[in-house]
C-alpha cells in the first residue's frame, strides 16, 4: 500500500532509460508498447496473450513491451507506466486506459513526444481529448450494440411485459455503462420491464449477491442480463439456489471460457464474444499503419470498429 | 474511579462471557431494527426466501469472521484473509480440474495449504516480533500472486462436484450454513471455557504478564494464526461450492468486510476482548443491510455511504457499552 518513494521512481526511470537505450542500440524495428489495465482480469491477460502471439508471427515488423497495473482502479499506476515509456521512447503506445478522463494529460505528453498512440478497450472522453486539441484513434468493439444482440436473441425468449433485472459491471466505466444501456435499448423494443439495474462490480460473489436480492424481491423475475459472464456465474448459482432453474433466463458478456459448460446446458441462454485475444491485435495493426506513415480507416466518430460476435448455447 | 483498563484485567475471567450477554442484546436490537426497516421499504424483504437465501450466502464470511474474532483477541490483525481464501479455491480447482484429483483430496489439500499460509504469517510475526498488520499485508500480496499463477489468472469452472456443500437440505438451509454455525458454536466454547481461551484473552489483555506467568504466548500466536488460515480455506469451499467456479479475483476487500462485521460485533481491535457470538451478530448485520439495500434497489454509492456509516456508528455505540462494562466491574 505504500508508494515506492519519489527517488526510487527516479532511479527506475534512469535504469529504464540505461537499459532502454542499449537495447535500443541494437535495434532498428519500431518499439510498440501495450498498456494494458489489471493483468488480474482474464479479459486482459487473454488480450496481452494475442499481443504476444501476433508479435511472434511477424517477429521483424515491430518489437514489442507489454505493461499492466495491478488493480485495475490504479490510474496512478498507469500514469507512471505511461511516463516511463515516454522516458524509453517507445515508437507507438497502445493503451487500455485505466481512466477515460485521468489518462488524457500523459497521453498528450506523448504525443508531444512524438508517440502515436491509439487507444483500446476503454474509449477517451471525447470531450477531454478535444478541450486538448488531440485526435486519438479509438479501436474497439462497439458495446452498446453487442449487449443489444444478447438483448434481442433473450427477448425472443420472453413474452412482452416480462420483468427482468440487469447486473451492471462497475457503474464508473465506459464499458458497464454502454452494456447496460444496450441491454435497456433491446428490452425497451420488446416492451419488457426493467424492474431492477443494480451492480454487481464484474465480480462473481457480487454478481451472485445482487441476483439472489432481485430474485427475492421480485417473484416474477423471468430474466437476469449480466453485464460480463464471471456475474452471469454468480447469477446462475442465486437461481438455482433460489429453486427457481429454468424459470430464470441468464445472459453474460465476454464469452469467458468458464461459461462455456453452462451455455452448453442452458443455464446461461447467450453471451457475447468482441474477440478479447484480438482487440490488442487490432490496436497494434493501426498502430503499425500509422507509424509507416498510412492514416488508419477510421470512421467519422474517429473509431475502428472490431467485431463483436452474439453465443448462444443450447437452442 | 477505575479506568476501563483498570476494571478489564482482575475480571478477564469472566470478562468473555459477560460481554457476550450485554453485547448480543443490543446488537439483536438493531439487527431487529434493519430488518423492520426494510421490510417497510420492500415489498418481499420480509419473506423466508430472503433469510434462508442470506443463510446460504453468508457461512464464508461466518467462518472468516470466526478466525479474525480470534487473531483480534490476542491484539493481531490479519489482512491476508481475502487473498488466502482465493488461493485455496485456486488449489481445489488447479488439483481438481489440472491433476485430475477427487473432491475430498482436493477439498483437503486447499485447507492444508490455506493453513499453512496462515502459519506462515504467524510464524513470521512470532520470530521477528513483526507486528501482524505489515507481515499480513506481505501475505495478502504473495498469496494473491501465488493464486493468479495458479489459474493462470483465470476463472476456472469446477462444476456441481462440491454442490451438495450449498444445496438446501431441509427448510431451505445448506449444509455450509450448519458447518458455520457448528464453527461458531464450538469457538465460542473455546474461547470461553476452555484454558486455551483463556489464555488467547489474556495474551491479548497483557502479552508481557502471561510470559512472566511461565506461559510461552508464541505457539498460540501461530496457531491463532494457522486457524484463520484453516478457516480461509473452509470459506473458499463455501465459496467454490456455491459459485461453481474458483475466481483467482475472489475475496478481494473482503478482509475488511471481515473485519468491520468483527468490530461491530464489539471485539475490540486493541485485543484481550471479543465474542464469537457478537461476531455472528456483526456478520448478520452487515449481510442484512447488504441485502436490503439491493433488495430496495438503492445505488451503488449509496449502499456504500450507508455500509460505512453503519459501521463508525457502532463502534461509536461500542465505546459506550465498553465504558458502562468498566463501571460494572
Amino acid at each position: 500500500m505504500h508508494l515506492p518513494s519519489l527517488g526510487r521512481i527516479r532511479a527506475l526511470a534512469v535504469l529504464a532509460v540505461l537499459f532502454t537505450a542499449s537495447v535500443a542500440c541494437a535495434e532498428d524495428r519500431p518499439k510498440v508498447t501495450l498498456v494494458m489495465k489489471s493483468l488480474a482480469n482474464e479479459f486482459f491477460l487473454t488480450m496481452k496473450d494475442g499481443a504476444k502471439a501476433y508479435q511472434k508471427e511477424h517477429p521483424d515488423d515491430f518489437e514489442l513491451v507489454s505493461n499492466g497495473i495491478k488493480d485495475e482502479s490504479d490510474t496512478g499506476a498507469q500514469i507512471r507506466i505511461v511516463e516511463q515509456m515516454i522516458v524509453s521512447r517507445v515508437d507507438a503506445l497502445v493503451i487500455a486506459p485505466a481512466d477515460s478522463k485521468a489518462l488524457v494529460p500523459v497521453i498528450k505528453r506523448a504525443m508531444d513526444a512524438g508517440i502515436i498512440v491509439i487507444n483500446i478497450d476503454n474509449r477517451l472522453d471525447p470531450g477531454v481529448l478535444a478541450s486538448k486539441q488531440l485526435s486519438v484513434p479509438f479501436v474497439g468493439p462497439d458495446n452498446r450494440k453487442g449487449a443489444r444482440l444478447v438483448g434481442d436473441y433473450l427477448a425472443s425468449r420472453l413474452k412482452a411485459g416480462d420483468e427482468v433485472g440487469i447486473i451492471e459491471g462497475v457503474p464508473t466505466t465506459t464499458n458497464a455503462q454502454q452494456r447496460t444501456a444496450g441491454f435497456q435499448d433491446a428490452m425497451e423494443a420488446a416492451q419488457m420491464k426493467v424492474v431492477s439495474v443494480q451492480s454487481g462490480n464484474w465480480e462473481i460473489n457480487k454478481g451472485n449477491a445482487v441476483a439472489s436480492a432481485m430474485l427475492n424481491e421480485y417473484p416474477n423475475l423471468k430474466a437476469l442480463l449480466a453485464g460480463n459472464d464471471s456475474m452471469a456465474l454468480g447469477a446462475v448459482s442465486a437461481v438455482r439456489s433460489a429453486g427457481r432453474s429454468g424459470q430464470v433466463q441468464v445472459v453474460g458478456y465476454d464469452n469467458i471460457k468458464a461459461i462455456a459448460p453452462m451455455l452448453a446446458d442452458g443455464r446461461v441462454l447467450a453471451s457475447a464474444d468482441q474477440y478479447a485475444a484480438r482487440q490488442a491485435v487490432f490496436g497494434i495493426e493501426a498502430a503499425l499503419k500509422m507509424l509507416k506513415g498510412e492514416k488508419p480507416e477510421v470512421d467519422g466518430d474517429n473509431v475502428i470498429q472490431t467485431p463483436v460476435d452474439l453465443v448462444v448455447g443450447k437452442q | 474511579m477505575k479506568t476501563s483498563s483498570l476494571g478489564t484485567a482482575p475480571t478477564a475471567k469472566r470478562a468473555p462471557g459477560r460481554l457476550a450477554f450485554g453485547t448480543c442484546f443490543g446488537l439483536a436490537g438493531a439487527l431487529l431494527g434493519m430488518v423492520a426497516l426494510f421490510s417497510l421499504l420492500s415489498s418481499h424483504f420480509l419473506s423466508y426466501a430472503t433469510f434462508s437465501t442470506l443463510a446460504n450466502q453468508i457461512p464464508d464470511l461466518m467462518v472468516l469472521a470466526v478466525g479474525m474474532t480470534f487473531v483480534l483477541v490476542i491484539g493481531g490483525i490479519d489482512l491476508s484473509v481475502g487473498s488466502v481464501l482465493a488461493l485455496a479455491g485456486s488449489v481445489v480447482s488447479v488439483a481438481m480440474l489440472g491433476w485430475g484429483w477427487s473432491v475430498l483430496p482436493a477439498a483437503l489439500l486447499g485447507m492444508g495449504s490455506a493453513a499453512l499460509v496462515g502459519s506462515l504469517t504467524g510464524s513470521i510475526t512470532v520470530a521477528w516480533r513483526i507486528p501482524s498488520f505489515i507481515v499480513s499485508l506481505g501475505v495478502l500480496e504473495m498469496a494473491r500472486g501465488a493464486a493468479y499463477q495458479l489459474t493462470d489468472s483465470r476463472t476456472a469452472y469446477v462444476g456441481d462436484a462440491l454442490a451438495w456443500l450449498s444445496d438446501p437440505i431441509a427448510f431451505g438451509i445448506s449444509p455450509s450454513f450448519l458447518i458455520a454455525l457448528a464453527v461458531i458454536v464450538l469457538a465460542q466454547l473455546v474461547l470461553v471455557r476452555t484454558v486455551f481461551g483463556r489464555y488467547l484473552v489474556a495474551i491479548g489483555t497483557n502479552e508481557e504478564a502471561v510470559r512472566l506467568a511461565g506461559v510461552d504466548p508464541r505457539p498460540y500466536r501461530i496457531l491463532v494464526f494457522a486457524l484463520m488460515g484453516l478457516l480461509a480455506g473452509l470459506a473458499a469451499l463455501f465459496q467454490v461450492s456455491r459459485l461453481e467456479a474458483a475466481d483467482p479475483n475472489a475475496g478481494s476487500g473482503l478482509e475488511l468486510q471481515v473485519i468491520a462485521a468483527v468490530v461491530i460485533g464489539g471485539t475490540s481491535l486493541m485485543g484481550g476482548r471479543g465474542s464469537v457470538v457478537s461476531t455472528f451478530f456483526g456478520v448478520l448485520i452487515i449481510s442484512v443491510l447488504a441485502a436490503g439495500l439491493a433488495q430496495i434497489g438503492a445505488s451503488e454509492p449509496t449502499k456504500r455511504i450507508i455500509t460505512g456509516a453503519v459501521i463508525v456508528i457502532a463502534v461509536i455505540i461500542d465505546t459506550y457499552r465498553s465504558r458502562r462494562t468498566g463501571r460494572w466491574n
